[in-house]
């Protein structure tokens, strides 16, 4: 899509979550739809219209990587979702989709040939599936800051060499979604925080974190720009200004983040063709206890009138994918639709 | 003793090959195991978790300070075992089921073996039941529920179920990204810790 279609968004005050887990969760049987991509064509496409999205969004499950990695690697299913990498695997496997993949694949293919939605694909970032593949990624991550080599620090290989094998899952995925008719992916790396990077380390040097964060997803975003897909940069942890404006240098159509987040001082951190997008606390939304329907009111009006005075292109929504809990579906649809109001 | 101070500064930086051959040096002038440990090692993982608490150090550090104290404890542990020497206080902790995040209960764990706690950690994806048993096996003083997903909260609330249908009445704290005070007590949970330095505070306070 060219860069106006989202500024024009942002200027037409629209507002939308990010939300088909919720709606995908109002239907009997969700882990069934989400392996037929037909059925979850329809949920993607009953979300876009239930919130009055121009984008068609699927469920953000940043597992489906790993699972598609781990499978190529003959792991038991059942043993997956734990699993983690003792020592550096080698590279060069045949990835292929997972039935969950393709049933995504197939609803982007639904959205994108028979809505006039904007088929939108999603996947997690290369920094962020390193860390579910090794069970300890933040010391060797850390380690390597002050210069321990993969050649030196068995750790730091791990570290390498799990992050070169997942962008390669990523990637297959990624081009999958586009083959499927996806104009633009949400890249999710919620990981590349201030977790798994001590300001400390990098009040000194942000050399680690451009290795291990931002040369990985330059490579996603050429995959995009030589399929002229747009990027939508999502981080909802807890970040440094300076990790902002490096993600900002990747020229996202969109930058997604989490509610510790103060846009309207993020925005003089990202430039103006990057349409900044949230940051609704929607993980408390479960609790009436956290926030109420009337705070969702304030915080919209409060978020819109700042960003508004800041004069960035903005969208008010989620600052995740707006989980379904059970037990809580009414209580969070009702600050969904009260802050689309 | 100047190394004691040294020992205590080796860990706070994570510098390993320094606690460790502070240790050594330590145990070989004849300081008995147990004032190393209450003296040196401990001391250095609270002084971590206070300076966690202001902001001055972040989980990196604090991992790599729980690193160096692991290998430290590592040389210490064998003296103690054979002297019979056991942590006063028993903690299980896991995250409940269908929550496979772990950073935030390991933090924990390793804060809690900071503070000279036996601690068992039982995973990830921990079934109540397995939560119980473990409890009961151990004769846990304390029992950790982590839960980082709004989608996972409810499996703390049935965790707590079961210890308390089972007429278990260890004590209880929860913790994580989504967790309150205000959800602590509405599952009947003993306390709600906001950070793992902090949790290290509320687990001294349920046990004593």
């Amino acid at each position: 899509m060219e860069r106006p279609y989202y500024l024009n968004l942002a200027a037409s005050g629209l507002r939308m979550p990010i939300g088909t887990h919720l709606v995908l969760h109002q239907h009997e049987n969700p882990e069934a739809i989400l392996l037929n991509g037909r059925q979850l064509g329809a949920v993607v496409e009953e979300a876009a219209i239930q919130f009055k999205a121009p984008m068609a969004v699927p469920v953000m499950d940043l597992k489906l990587e790993k699972e598609a990695l781990l499978s190529a690697r003959g792991i038991p299913a059942a043993d997956i979702e734990s699993y983690h990498f003792a020592e550096a695997p080698e590279t060069g496997w045949k990835i292929a989709t997972t039935p969950r993949m393709s049933a995504t694949c197939e609803a982007i293919r639904h959205i994108a040939q028979n809505t006039s939605l904007l088929p939108v694909g999603i996947g997690i970032g290369p920094f962020s599936l390193m860390t579910k593949l090794i069970s300890d990624p933040i010391t060797p991550v850390f380690l390597a800051g002050p210069g321990s080599t993969a050649d030196e620090d068995s750790e730091v290989r791990l570290v390498e060499s799990t992050l070169a094998l997942g962008l390669s899952a990523i990637l297959t995925y990624l081009q999958a979604q586009i083959a499927a008719g996806a104009k633009a992916i949400i890249l999710c790396e919620p990981a590349a925080n201030k977790v798994y990077f001590s300001p400390n380390q990098l009040a000194e040097s942000y050399e680690i974190f451009d290795r291990y964060v931002m040369e990985p997803n330059r490579k996603i975003k050429a995959l995009l720009d030589q399929n002229g897909v747009d990027l939508i940069f999502h981080d909802c942890g807890e970040l440094e200004d300076e990790m902002i404006r490096r993600f900002a240098t990747l020229d996202p159509a969109m930058m997604s983040l989490g509610s510790s987040r103060k846009l309207w001082e993020d925005a003089a951190l990202v430039p103006d063709t990057t349409v900044l997008f949230g940051n609704l606390p929607t993980k408390k939304f479960y609790s009436d206890a956290l926030v109420t329907v009337d705070d969702v009111k304030r915080l919209s009006d409060e978020l819109t009138c700042r960003m508004q005075a800041t004069g960035h292109p903005f969208i008010l929504g989620s600052e995740c994918d707006v989980l379904s809990v059970p037990g809580a579906q009414e209580t969070i649809k009702a600050k969904v639709e009260a802050f689309l109001a | 003793m100047s190394e004691l101070q040294d020992l205590t500064a080796a860990v706070e930086k994570g510098n390993r090959k320094e606690a460790t051959r502070l240790t050594q040096v330590l145990l070989d002038a004849g300081m008995p195991p147990l004032d190393i440990v209450e003296s040196g090692l401990v001391p250095a993982m609270s002084n971590v978790g206070e300076k966690f608490k202001k902001n001055e150090v972040f989980v990196p550090e604090m991992l790599i300070a729980a690193r160096a104290m692991k290998e430290a404890m590592a040389m210490i542990q064998p003296l103690l075992t054979a002297a019979g020497i056991k942590p006063k206080y028993t903690a299980v902790i896991g995250t409940v089921q269908g929550d496979l995040h772990d950073i935030g209960k390991n933090l924990v764990a390793m804060m809690l073996k900071g503070a000279n706690f036996n601690v068992i950690d039982v995973g990830v994806n921990v079934a109540p039941e397995k939560f119980l048993a473990a409890a009961k096996e151990n004769n846990a003083h304390l029992v950790g529920l982590s839960a980082l997903l709004t989608t996972t909260m409810p499996a703390m609330k049935t965790t707590v179920d079961a210890f308390r249908e089972a007429g278990v009445q260890t004590k209880i704290m929860i913790g994580g990204a989504p967790i309150t005070q205000q959800f602590a007590n509405e599952i009947g949970a003993d306390g709600y810790s906001p950070d793992a330095a902090s949790a290290v505070d509320l687990a001294q306070t349920l046990v004593a």
